[in-house]
């Protein structure tokens, strides 16, 4: 198989959307600090990209690198899929139900009508952005909110990536769909073209989303943002995470360890 | 018509919420949780320090809540936050989970203004090992800095 970079993005949308700016409120991760990536959890991330071969001499299959963009202070993306559809679904179910059993008991009170509409929440308008459904307004919690103070910030949406990686023909780019269970079934991936060693820069172009009152609806506002990061291809042949070095033989015990 | 009085209630806001972005492959190679997490909150606007470190300095008020959660680096590798041992007269978290799922965050309010930095400590359960990893850097909650200063 295939060894596979992660670059995860973690934005801070709520600074973000302030400044109008990527500026400093990015950190970047890649799964390969191990083989020489630097400045992991900072906005400076240099990915590392080792030669298509082995120690050995053998051929080793291209590198391939996915993106994967995350909100900080929002449900984490480790929620299933269509979480957030879901729980508005659950939440709605939960309030039909409550609202049949205030009609049964024959009086109806004020008090429990006004929680139970706080409860129904909002739906959020989507006047056009891309990748991204309309929805209920759910907090960070989950739960269904109509406060623009307390939303749950989608994730980040990827919509293109340029620059002189890109350019040159570094990397190739693209975005597929995916039935990967963590991102909304979209995402951005390139292979890498390791003859020609050196640092490549690329710019990452983001879809971030506001819940801004447009004619007293709520609607999500897209504003698009671009933040940089870079890859450095090395001559060293690939490694083996587990071995240190190419193909061959994992190095588990012939048989498991009994129980202690 | 004269314009109504505004209701003196509390809008509803987002927390405060610290996440720990963990490597757990990485960790539990090495075995050592302290070079494999880093962790961020959304309050870096009000004065907190120390992003993409252990020992994380988040800037909390009285009355603020609180919101731990986790992102880990490796989706098919599990990691969760087990517990937070913290005074308990500055805080007092409790484990929740997102609703309809097993996908735990801790919550808590902060009781009091911080005068002197108070440290916490963080433990995770990675992977299939029984034993949580808790790191040797502790981060802190820390209040404004006083007047004057």
């Amino acid at each position: 198989m295939a060894q596979q970079h992660g670059i995860i993005v973690l934005f801070d949308v709520e600074n973000a959307l302030r400044t109008r700016s990527l500026d400093g409120n990015t950190y970047w991760f890649d799964n390969m600090k191990f083989l020489g990536s630097t400045g992991v959890g900072t906005e400076h991330l240099e990915t590392i990209v080792p030669g298509t071969y082995f120690l050995d001499g053998s051929q080793a299959t291209e590198q391939v690198l996915n993106w994967l963009p995350a909100a900080l202070g929002s449900i984490p993306p480790t929620v299933p899929r269509n979480y957030l559809a879901e729980q508005g679904r659950a939440e709605e179910r939960r309030t039909l139900d409550e609202l049949a059993a205030l009609n049964t008991e024959g009086g109806v009170n004020e008090a429990d009508v006004k929680r139970l509409q706080e409860q129904v929440g909002t739906y959020a308008e989507d006047p056009g952005g891309r990748g991204f459904t309309a929805a209920k307004v759910l907090d960070v919690t989950g739960k269904a909110t109509s406060s623009s103070d307390a939303y749950n910030y989608p994730a980040p949406v990827i919509t293109d990536i340029t620059g002189q990686a890109v350019a040159e023909k570094i990397i190739y780019p693209a975005q597929y769909g995916s039935p990967d269970m963590v991102y909304d079934g979209w995402y951005w991936a390139a292979t890498v073209d390791t003859s020609r060693p050196g640092v490549y820069p690329y710019t990452l172009h983001v879809q971030l989303h506001e819940l801004v009152k447009r004619n007293g609806e709520l609607v999500w506002e897209s504003v698009d943002l671009t933040c940089e990061s870079s890859l450095k291809i090395i001559t060293d042949p690939k490694r083996n995470g587990f071995t240190g070095a190419g193909l061959g033989v994992l190095p588990l015990p012939p048989v498991p360890a009994p129980a202690g | 018509m004269p314009p109504r009085a505004r209701q003196p209630q509390r809008r509803p806001a987002r927390p405060v919420t610290i996440t720990a972005v963990v490597d757990p492959v990485a960790a539990l190679a090495s075995e050592n949780l302290d070079d494999n997490l880093y962790l961020y909150d959304t309050n870096r606007a009000a004065g907190s320090t120390g992003f993409g470190t252990p020992g994380l300095r988040s800037l909390v008020r009285k009355g603020d809540t609180l919101l731990w959660n986790v992102l880990p680096l490796e989706c098919e590798t599990y990691v969760s936050l087990t517990g937070i041992e913290i005074d308990p007269q500055i805080a007092e978290p409790v484990r929740k989970v997102y609703p309809g799922t097993d996908i735990a965050f801790w919550t808590a309010e902060v009781k009091q203004d911080i005068t002197e930095p108070v440290p916490y400590r963080l433990s995770f359960l990675l992977g299939t090992v029984s034993t949580p990893f808790t790191p040797t850097a502790r981060p802190t909650l820390a209040g404004p800095a006083p007047e004057g200063r």
